[in-house]
């Protein structure tokens, strides 16, 4: 039955452009201040027919600013048919390269999405379909993970860290011992005025705090342990074959 | 995998304790406007089943054992596991009247009231009579449930998408993939990281170098 769900037709959120090899040409450019002015009135403009007639732009097409736009056809819909987002299971089997140029289409349909969400917000209308939005988010999400996992195994061959950044566990002011991540600095420790301010040690007085703090997270922990015994007891009560059960174990 | 899982557990939204859970869905208004946040109600002893061992699903036939239709069968629409409750299409129904309006006196419906595990039995699939159902394993090593009386394995019930959707019935569409560029396999491990990867592939080369910087 999974074999029969994997083989069958489900879409999945991806431009032609994926299949074809090489960047997109022409990306809009960043922007001199005098022609984003002039395009904001026309994007304001075309806007407008979000939910009833077609509008031919001329201008926008040139710079690449259609991209921040759906389909045409789809202007006016109160639904857009839309696929499943990209599986886990699918992504891991995908090469760098893939991964990379799945994230930007993925990134351009999520500006899409956002810009007609925001659109609708002003317009006071319902979005057309925003679970696209979810399932967008969910890939991209995915798509990180994806390249998380595998640059930990990858660390964790090479290295034997699992963690990016080493650390250590260090002692605060107030006698606790956490996990401190070491941070990227320009200048070594001894010239460090702001990093020597901080103390990683604590003076003999402390130790009474430490000790109450212990006895604290002990009662908590005890408390904690009798409440779960209780209700265990509670529950076989109320259903004894769970004690038979529990014996029998 | 790890990481995967560790955040997938960790992004469940959490109900509030004692929160004591009905036939309708955590988030919908009616949920909302029955369980307000700040109410408290009488704690509710439920047997603990875990995930494993759970065998009704939504979809499958059961058998009524006891109550106003005992003995008819029907098929589960609801299941609620927080309280072990299914509820069954069409049996142990109580009537009632909604949508009540300035205008229109309500409709009068019959309504279903859901029933606890111990009440309902699965029904074996050819005999149509209900038995005793265990979690097994078949020689494939697939875990299935299987009839106490008969040996015969009851398959699990279709799982149909929340959102309606058909897989078999799908047609792509301009912005999804194909099937088979979706399961298409072009990831070959590599000593590489991503970066490294990418950098390569785009003719990216670095020839700055980092300046020196402490890690402490």
């Amino acid at each position: 039955m999974a074999a029969a769900r994997a083989v069958a037709a489900l879409g999945r959120r991806l431009e032609g452009a994926l299949r074809l090899s090489g960047a997109r040409p022409g990306l809009v450019a960043a922007g001199l201040p005098g022609l984003m002015q002039n395009l904001c009135h026309r994007i304001l403009a075309q806007a407008e027919p979000l939910c009833h007639a077609r509008f031919l732009h001329t201008t926008l097409p040139q710079k690449g600013l259609e991209e921040f736009f759906d389909d045409p056809k789809n202007w006016g819909e109160k639904t857009v048919k839309s696929g499943d987002a990209w599986n886990i299971k699918q992504l891991r089997a995908k090469s760098s390269q893939d991964l990379h140029k799945l994230w930007y289409v993925l990134l351009k349909e999520k500006n899409m999405l956002l810009t007609l969400e925001q659109e609708s917000k002003r317009q006071q209308k319902p979005m057309p379909s925003p679970e696209r939005l979810e399932k967008v988010q969910k890939s991209m999400k995915n798509i990180d993970l994806v390249v998380r996992e595998r640059e930990i195994a990858l660390r964790l061959l090479q290295t034997g860290h699992e963690k990016p950044v080493p650390g250590e566990w260090r002692n605060d002011f107030l006698g606790r011992t956490y996990w401190y991540s070491y941070k990227e600095w320009p200048i070594p420790w001894y010239l460090n005025k702001k990093y020597q301010k901080r103390k990683f040690y604590y003076l003999p007085h402390v130790n009474r705090f430490i000790r109450l703090r212990l006895e604290k997270y002990l009662r908590l922990r005890n408390r904690r342990q009798n409440l779960e015994k209780k209700k265990r007891k509670l529950l076989e009560k109320k259903f004894p074959h769970l004690a038979v059960k529990s014996q029998s174990q | 995998m790890r990481l995967s899982a560790l955040l997938s557990l960790a992004a469940r939204p959490k109900l509030p304790k004692g929160y004591r859970h009905g036939t309708w869905r955590p988030g919908t208004a009616a949920e909302r406007l029955r369980n307000p946040p700040g109410q408290r109600r009488k704690k509710i002893f439920v047997e603990p089943i875990s995930r494993e061992d759970w065998k009704v699903f939504r979809g499958d036939t059961v058998q009524v054992l006891f109550g106003k239709d005992s003995g008819k069968q029907g098929m589960v629409t609801q299941v609620v596991r927080a309280r072990n409750w299914v509820v069954v299409e069409g049996l142990n129904t109580h009537y009632r009247y909604v949508n009540r309006d300035a205008k229109y006196s309500s409709t009068y419906i019959a309504s279903e009231a859901p029933l606890l595990l111990n009440q309902i039995s699965l029904v074996d699939p050819e005999d149509r009579k209900p038995t005793e159902v265990d979690w097994r394993y078949t020689e494939e090593g697939e875990r299935v449930r299987v009839s106490l009386r008969t040996g015969r394995i009851i398959p699990l019930p279709l799982r149909q998408r929340r959102d309606g959707i058909v897989p078999e019935q799908w047609i792509d569409g301009p912005k999804d993939t194909s099937v088979d560029d979706a399961l298409d396999k072009t990831y070959t491990p590599s000593l590489k990281t991503f970066e490294e990867e990418i950098m390569d592939a785009m003719g990216i080369v670095e020839t700055r170098r980092a300046k020196k910087s402490y890690w402490y």
